[in-house]
């Protein structure tokens, strides 16, 4: 506690020579200079692809949009958080501080996000949440705002398809930390309710490196259906590759969530076929904003680059600060009344039609999607939709 | 049965991936007392090599870590005679430094050339899919992975224990001063001893990728695992090594079986309960004096 206490000072000092130094600034060029955006996210380290893939989302819907909101030019500042809650949060200090950012996203990992929150609250600067998932995030800070999903939803969805496909025996295997606790219950309430049994239920420590004796514990206990949440990376495709030597990626029904986007399906091998996941979004999707999206990624970054869970919510975040940046025009950027701003707003994303709830979670579809070799390429194949589906009450 | 049968024969592959990589560091910590925190770098550099080549240049899977294998051993002489030779005599402090500072470099490299995600690795067909034993079926790769572990590390202990290099290099390690005295060259047998634990830490990457899934972070992901190998094993008893990484692999994988939750420290359980019984290694006899 004694080592935060100088921190916590010298944000209020900080905020006291903002509010101070804003008032002293003459307020036209306050309107007229460009918004910035900082965007925190892991560029380098084990959770490099995400981070990319924000990276690339944001800079394909520059590309398409244009680096101006109404009249103020936005811009766009990256920086590496490695994954790491520490980084994270001193980035997002220097990024308000230094770089006088307006509004924040990134954010891959629910520790990240929680280390930002401290900052944010202070400060009033509208963070996005491009990926982190858990549902206590929301309420832990005012100034979030979800572009990627509340983790229950896909749980609570994967119980319900699971019953309907007929499975009885679930068991539910999710990285020990909180996105991963949330899961848990929520899967296990649903499959309960909906008149399932749970078999087993296995939180598996962060630290993992060889995941075949949960493979095992799964195995034996006989699922028919099996809930997963965990990190991707390297320990998804541990995980996979485990679950698929066990021969359980054939026997049995496995559904994920953000585990194997398209983008990260060149890091697993064949074993990851059959693998089910729920989420907001697919690379497959057919629609024009998805396409569009997706031919722009292709001219940008390659050939093999297509729209991912992590794409898309940069994509749609910078879509929604580009409104906040509209709505706010020729006025000083306030945080309040830009979160106010776009309370109940609908717009078309690649993900399809999406509003803002007021709970600051998003109403969109969820797709069941299976990986399957196309054209001898692997793809999440879109299976199931759930269409506009409204998130849970807010977290307690 | 088949519980007990998947635990011995997991935690048997996996405990012999983790003796191969960290052997080396046994031999070499007990030889000359340099604290290498980058011999974790040599693992990851065999595993992404012998995996490049296989994948990238097709070459065949066995002739692959060979080649990786040498080609580690080689760099690892080119840094020993660089770099290394400058810390025998160095403080402690310094030598964990540099050598951290050698891992950063390790992780900065493999990043450049080989991206910052997790490096994909494929088996070739003949070590995919499983054997049957009846009671139940088991995967070939880490029958594989066993079969050559238990042929190097009984060779190794073979040279060690009964040929004269072995000799001389146990000689070196009870009393460096005197066996220079007997007229044994030790920094030309370090040398050797280098290049030798650093191909086999490749050799450990290189077989055990599919287990220990290849990215940049490697050299410090497992370098913990490595460390508690060489604090329960004593310096430079590379018998020991065998029996303390076979206990770890076990361990891990019977408390990932029967504990998941607590599974992330059962290994430091058996780490803090080691040294408080045994300081100077797990079978090392109790001095008298």
């Amino acid at each position: 506690m004694g080592r935060s206490q100088p921190r916590i000072a010298a944000l209020l000092a900080f905020g006291v020579v903002a509010a101070f130094g804003a008032s002293l600034a003459p307020a036209r060029s306050q309107a007229d200079a460009p918004i910035k955006i900082g965007i925190v996210g892991p560029l380098t380290g084990p959770f490099a692809t995400t981070g990319v893939a924000f990276r690339q989302g944001a800079e394909a819907y520059a590309a398409l949009h244009g680096d101006k909101a109404g009249s103020r030019r936005i811009e766009v500042i990256y920086r590496d958080s490695a994954g790491n809650p520490t980084t994270a949060k001193g980035l997002t200090e220097e990024l308000l501080v230094k770089d006088k950012v307006q509004m924040l996203g990134g954010y891959m990992l629910t520790p990240e996000a929680v280390a930002a929150v401290p900052v944010v609250n202070e400060t009033k600067t509208p963070l996005f949440l491009f990926n982190a998932a858990t549902p206590v995030l929301l309420k832990m800070s005012p100034y979030f705002l979800r572009m990627g999903q509340n983790i229950t939803i896909p749980a609570d969805l994967g119980a319900t398809w699971s019953r309907q496909q007929g499975k009885s025996r679930g068991y539910v295997a999710v990285a020990d930390y909180l996105p991963g606790h949330a899961v848990e219950t929520a899967f296990i309430a649903k499959f309960e309710a909906e008149g399932g049994k749970i078999v087993g239920k296995d939180r598996i420590p962060l630290n993992t490196v060889d995941f075949a004796p949960f493979a095992e514990r799964i195995a034996n206990a006989n699922a028919d259906v099996l809930e997963i949440f965990i990190t991707p990376g390297a320990p998804a495709v541990g995980f996979i590759k485990a679950l698929a030597a066990r021969g359980l990626t054939q026997k049995i029904l496995i559904i994920g969530q953000g585990e194997a986007e398209d983008n990260d399906l060149h890091l697993f091998d064949d074993s990851v076929l059959n693998f089910h996941s729920i989420i907001y979004i697919a690379g497959s999707l057919d629609i024009p904003e998805n396409n569009a999206l997706k031919d722009k990624l292709r001219q940008k970054f390659g050939a093999d680059t297509t729209t991912s869970a992590f794409t898309v919510g940069a994509f749609d975040g910078l879509h929604v600060m580009y409104r906040m940046a509209e709505n706010l025009a020729g006025k000083r950027f306030d945080g309040d009344a830009a979160m106010k701003s776009v309370t109940g707003y609908s717009w078309k994303s690649p993900r399809g039609p999406v509003t803002i709830h007021p709970s600051r979670e998003l109403v969109q579809n969820f797709y069941v999607r299976r990986v399957e070799k196309v054209g001898g390429k692997m793809q999440n194949t879109v299976i199931h939709t759930f269409p506009s589906v409204e998130p849970p009450p807010p977290a307690k | 049965m088949t519980i007990a049968s998947f635990i011995l024969l997991y935690g048997l592959s996996y405990g012999l991936v983790l003796c191969l990589i960290a052997v080396g560091l046994v031999v070499t910590m007990g030889l000359m007392r340099v604290v290498n925190l980058a011999h974790g770098a040599f693992a990851a550099i065999g595993g992404y090599l012998a995996t490049g080549l296989m994948v990238q240049a097709a070459i065949p899977l066995p002739l692959a870590i060979v080649l990786a294998v040498v080609a580690v051993g080689l760099f690892s002489l080119v840094i020993e005679r660089l770099v290394f030779v400058h810390l025998y005599t160095a403080p402690e402090l310094d030598q964990m430094l540099l050598t951290i500072g050698l891992n950063f470099l390790a992780i900065g490299g493999l990043t450049l050339f080989f991206g910052p995600n997790v490096y994909p690795t494929k088996l070739p067909p003949y070590l995919a899919g499983s054997v049957d034993f009846g009671f139940r079926a088991f995967e070939i790769y880490r029958l594989a992975v066993i079969g050559v572990g238990l042929v190097v590390m009984a060779t190794l202990i073979i040279v060690f224990e009964w040929t004269t290099v072995g000799a001389r290099l146990r000689a070196s390690v009870d009393n460096r001063s005197m066996a220079q005295a007997a007229g044994i060259n030790v920094p030309r047998l370090f040398s050797l001893t280098f290049v030798v634990g650093s191909g086999l830490a490749a050799l450990g990457g290189a077989i055990g990728a599919p287990m220990l899934p290849l990215e940049p972070s490697y050299p410090f992901k497992y370098l913990v695992l490595v460390l508690i190998i060489v604090a329960l094993s004593g310096f430079g008893r590379i018998k020991d090594a065998l029996g303390v990484s076979i206990l770890i692999g076990i361990t891990e994988t019977a408390g990932r079986y029967f504990w998941p939750e607590a599974s992330g420290f059962v290994i430091y359980v058996l780490l803090v309960a080691v040294i408080i019984w045994r300081r100077d290694g797990l079978f090392v006899r109790r001095a008298s004096s």
